[in-house]
């Protein structure tokens, strides 16, 4: 699968990266909301990755952006997050309903392997 | 007096908060790079926690400075020139490890300020660690950090530098304010909490001195002014 991930932490995006090609994707790293805009029309991914906390423009404005374009409205997105997911549990209906997120990781508890499952069954 | 003390208290207590954030990155990260099991991660683990070390000494000697006051705070006379030198070589390491260029840039020859050497060097390698942590996030075209002094009518300002991070007055008080309550408190610099920032403030003001915004060869960058002394012109 084509996987875009958006992980703004250069150290973390590499060890990702590297965790998803040993199982068989392929992966195209960027690390703030505008190039991750670039890279969607680009490379046309299968499933998106995406980290919340972005500088400049978030990850929400990221996914209001993508979402509007109608080539990519049914692109499974995972967000994995350093937020917590009980921090937007009220809006979690806007997310995976609007947004269309089809799974919530909370970063630190959730490791490559776990990661890549979810990118499997995406 | 202790409404001083307890806005003092809160604040310590805010940039607490935002250091226990901060220090989850350096975690995961050796966590993830652990799982893969790479003996070639070795060295990015190493200067990983390095990092997360020097963040927290230089966190630890605000504080210390910041409640003995000026007990601990021994002035010396301190050339800025050579404690630039000292950080670029403090932070090499993770400059390259994040593609990062260095560049240390001092215009002219300047006489020693009065200072905490130490103080001075903690609150600028934090700086430098925090904004080598962003840079690559901020879809910048070319990587690149100036390691500065140069002067201003007021004395020599010492700071990094960036054609990137367009850091103004504005966002910096707001991100003051929101320390330790927001995620992102300087969200159009750092994904983070940017706690090495805030620990650089905290460094600068117990040194009497103050970060704030600075322009220099058109670049961007946080900086503090370090007051001349005429008496000190003559070692």
């Amino acid at each position: 699968m084509r996987i875009l991930l958006i992980e703004p932490d250069k150290i973390l995006a590499s060890t990702y990266k590297r965790a998803l090609v040993l199982a068989g994707h392929q992966v195209t790293m960027c690390a703030g909301a505008q190039a991750a805009i670039i890279a969607a029309d680009q490379t046309q991914p299968d499933v998106v990755v995406l980290e919340l906390q972005l500088p400049g423009h978030s990850g929400i404005e990221f996914l209001h952006e993508f979402r509007s374009y109608s080539d990519w409205s049914k692109v499974p997105v995972i967000v994995q997050s350093m937020v917590p997911a009980g921090e937007f549990a009220a809006s979690w209906t806007l997310l995976s309903g609007r947004l269309g997120v089809t799974e919530y990781l909370y970063k630190p508890l959730t490791s490559l392997q776990r990661l890549t499952q979810s990118v499997a069954a995406a | 007096m202790a409404i001083h003390g307890n806005r003092q208290g809160a604040m310590s207590q805010q940039l607490l908060l935002a250091l226990a954030e901060q220090l989850k990155l350096p975690l995961l990260q050796i966590a993830r790079q652990a799982e893969l099991g790479q003996p070639s991660d070795l060295p990015a683990v190493r200067t990983t926690a390095e990092s997360a070390l020097k963040l927290i000494d230089s966190y630890l000697l605000g504080v210390r400075l910041s409640t003995e006051g000026q007990t601990a705070l021994a002035l010396e006379p301190v050339s800025v020139s050579s404690v630039l030198y000292d950080v670029a070589t403090d932070l090499t390491a993770a400059a390259q490890f994040y593609g990062v260029q260095l560049d240390l840039k001092v215009a002219g020859r300047y006489g020693p300020v009065l200072a905490n050497r130490q103080a001075l060097k903690s609150a600028l390698t934090s700086l430098g660690m925090a904004l080598i942590e962003s840079l690559p996030a901020l879809d910048a075209k070319r990587l690149s950090l100036d390691l500065a002094a140069h002067k201003c009518r007021y004395g020599i300002v010492a700071g990094i530098y960036s054609d990137s991070v367009k850091m103004r007055s504005v966002p910096l008080a707001d991100g003051r304010r929101l320390m330790g309550q927001s995620r992102q408190p300087l969200h159009d610099i750092s994904g983070q909490s940017a706690a090495g920032i805030f620990v650089a403030d905290q460094l600068f003001s117990a040194m009497q001195l103050k970060l704030q915004s600075s322009k220099f060869q058109n670049l961007h960058g946080l900086a503090a002014v370090l007051p001349v002394s005429p008496q000190l012109s003559l070692i």
